[in-house]
């Protein structure tokens, strides 16, 4: 019986993809570093820094590469298992949708709802906290910050704040 | 005498009412990132590098100076009561500290960590004052090739100290040198790896690279498994180590403080190494190494002073060589950079009130820990009984606020975000963040004074092992890149390797 946890040449062996996207990320900086010119050893260009971190990102990509496909590695689904993995994908999800909601709709608007979904939606808190915590936390900070700091939060479209 | 001078000097900054307000908010927040485990030095740092544009520079550094050797006392009641390590530096403490808790003995256990705290506090403070300054003079004569070296090393030695595979964390700490060289060239002001965003072209902020990578996605992470505390239940009495206790322990504070210190000096060392060290050193040296792990006062007095110590000795590098030898003390060269100061060999002579006003603040923070941390412990095991699901949301609020406010842009908020859900793929995938946001702050003086040394010696390499202390730091480099190739040494590696960055 094979360890389905541990693969070798398989799309779902994550050490693999670890290396290729290293791999690319150093490809990319080698191309921009070349694009920014590598002037001469006596007087280094912009891009000579940036043209020798890709040829290191890129060798060491490599050698995560290789390593995976010799010695094997995790799969994705070992990685999460006997984790809640939903709970982390919820909370990006409301912090995407947070920053999304910053700038047209202001800093208490687009907070409050954020509060109130992350301890409600993660770890349910009762109620009768969670309501006055998700909005006493961010006025608080806002009235603190306005009145005291003299800084000024994203009001948005609405002005609110 | 000069010394002497130069520390009554320094008390009459430190003494300051502001100063000392200062102080005492940077300790108090450190026992309690401490305390809370989910919420190290680190993001504690990260969240707070905005509040201190608010106040004068000396203020500022010595609030999160406090916040950085605070979470070090604030960590061990965490593991002592609950066995869960406050932060990665007392992870070794959860080993003793809390058997001897489950044995009745958590009086002792918090006494003894909280005694070699202050003791190692201490020693390390005089050592600081006693040191720096010599090698400020001597740093003076260090040249572009030396600084390069110096810095390399030290991005080295914490990737050979990290833990999991060593090529990842060379390939995080190239990214990270990518990341800090995003912007403008400083030598021909061309910008650099911006795509058009006006945002870009001063650089990625620190603030939102390390909220995010430390803040955020240590929240994602913790989200995903329930976190269980068995809090002792039983009523802490007798903190002061009894005749017996303190005779088992002298030995185990003082080696703590001495390796401690040197560790912490050391260019990608620190607390947790610091602490894993004294711990081995300890139970190698006890008649009875059988006792440990199953409540041995030694192996919480020794790991505890150790790590106290070695959070001095690391404000050593990057008070006289301007260089962070670690993540921590890299934000609070960030602290320094935002005030317009540059900490290195000269900052001692031209700024002599802040780096002695500096030092005798440390002197006064651990007196105050040493109040915080015994009669008010009923305080902190209150605290502990926060509840997570309450915590989080606030930390995140926390940071986005932090964030903005370093900037007044809600772009450096997007960053966050993104470099949170990034950080958070990164740990699950085996990638450590701590080498990438050293290597960030590292990266454009890295740049720098390698395209200095090339044109100074007009493109001879050769610069690099001329000089003495830059051949020796290369050399040092080199054999921990290959030894890992050996298998005796990269079991030693496997040994020390650190949980996270600090």
């Amino acid at each position: 019986m094979t360890d389905q946890t541990n693969v070798k040449l398989r799309l779902n062996n994550s050490e693999l993809w670890g290396g290729l996207i290293g791999l690319g990320l150093g490809l990319f900086v080698i191309w921009s570093g070349l694009k920014l010119k590598l002037g001469t050893i006596n007087d280094p260009g912009s891009g000579y820094v940036l043209f020798y971190t890709g040829i290191l990102m890129c060798a060491f990509a490599v050698s995560i590469t290789i390593a995976a496909v010799t010695e094997g590695g995790p799969t994705f689904a070992s990685r999460w298992q006997n984790m809640r993995w939903g709970k982390p994908v919820l909370v990006i999800v409301c912090l995407a949708a947070f920053a999304f909601a910053l700038e047209p709709l202001g800093f208490l608007l687009s907070a409050i709802p954020l509060m109130l979904l992350l301890l409600r939606v993660i770890d349910p808190v009762r109620w009768s906290l969670a309501v006055p915590l998700s909005i006493l936390a961010p006025l608080g900070m806002w009235w603190v910050l306005k009145h005291l700091l003299a800084i000024q939060l994203p009001s948005g479209m609405f002005e609110i704040g | 005498m000069d010394t002497l001078v130069n520390v009554a000097h320094g008390l009459g900054v430190a003494l300051l009412p502001i100063n000392l307000l200062y102080c005492f908010i940077g300790v108090f927040i450190g026992t309690l990132v401490g305390v809370l485990p989910g919420i190290g030095p680190i993001s504690a740092m990260s969240l707070l590098l905005p509040v201190t544009l608010s106040g004068t520079p000396e203020s500022g550094i010595i609030m999160m100076a406090g916040i950085y050797y605070g979470s070090m006392y604030g960590g061990s009641t965490t593991s002592i009561l609950v066995n869960i390590p406050g932060e990665a530096a007392s992870v070794v403490t959860c080993i003793d500290g809390h058997q001897m808790a489950k044995q009745g003995r958590a009086g002792p256990a918090l006494g003894i960590s909280a005694f070699g705290s202050f003791i190692a506090g201490t020693f390390s403070l005089v050592a600081l004052m006693l040191v720096a300054p010599s090698l400020a003079s001597v740093a003076i004569a260090f040249g572009p090739a030396e600084y390069f070296s110096l810095m390399v090393l030290g991005l080295v030695v914490l990737t050979f100290l990290t833990q999991g595979s060593m090529a990842k964390a060379l390939l995080m700490a190239c990214i990270g040198v990518v990341l800090g060289l995003v912007g403008l060239d400083s030598i021909t002001a061309q910008p650099r790896l911006t795509f058009g965003r006006i945002e870009l072209i001063d650089g990625i902020g620190l603030v939102p690279v390390v909220m995010g990578l430390f803040g955020v996605a240590e929240v994602l992470l913790n989200t995903e498994q329930a976190i269980k505390r068995d809090i002792i239940k039983t009523k802490i009495t007798q903190l002061l180590p009894s005749k017996e206790d303190w005779k088992a322990s002298s030995g185990p504070v003082a080696r703590g403080t001495v390796l401690g210190f040197f560790l912490g000096i050391l260019p990608g060392g620190g607390a947790v190494v610091a602490s894993f060290a004294s711990y081995a050193l300890e139970k190698r040296l006890s008649k009875h190494p059988e006792r440990f792990g199953h409540g041995a006062i030694e192996g919480v007095a020794g790991p505890e002073s150790a790590n106290n110590s070695a959070a001095g000795g690391a404000f050593i590098p990057l008070m006289t060589l301007g260089i962070p030898p670690n993540v921590v003390m890299a934000l609070l060269l960030g602290a320094f950079v935002i005030h317009g100061l540059q900490p290195g060999p000269l900052m001692i002579s031209q700024n002599p009130t802040l780096f002695w006003g500096i030092v005798a603040s440390m002197y006064i923070g651990n007196l105050m820990l040493l109040v915080l941390n015994l009669p008010m412990i009923g305080m902190w095991v209150q605290l502990l009984r926060l509840p997570y699901n309450v915590l989080f949301p606030l930390i995140i609020l926390f940071t986005i606020i932090g964030v903005y406010c370093s900037s007044n842009n809600v772009f450096d908020v997007h960053v966050m975000i993104a470099f949170g859900v990034i950080g958070y793929f990164m740990r699950k995938l085996g990638y450590e963040p701590a080498p990438l946001v050293l290597a960030f702050v590292l990266g454009p003086m890295l740049e720098n004074n390698l395209r200095k040394s090339l044109i100074l010696s007009q493109g001879d390499l050769m610069t690099f092992v001329e000089r003495p202390i830059s051949a020796i730091c290369l050399a040092f480099a080199l054999v921990l890149l290959v030894g890992p190739l050996l298998p005796s040494l990269r079991k030693k590696r496997e040994m020390v390797a650190l949980d996270e960055g600090a």
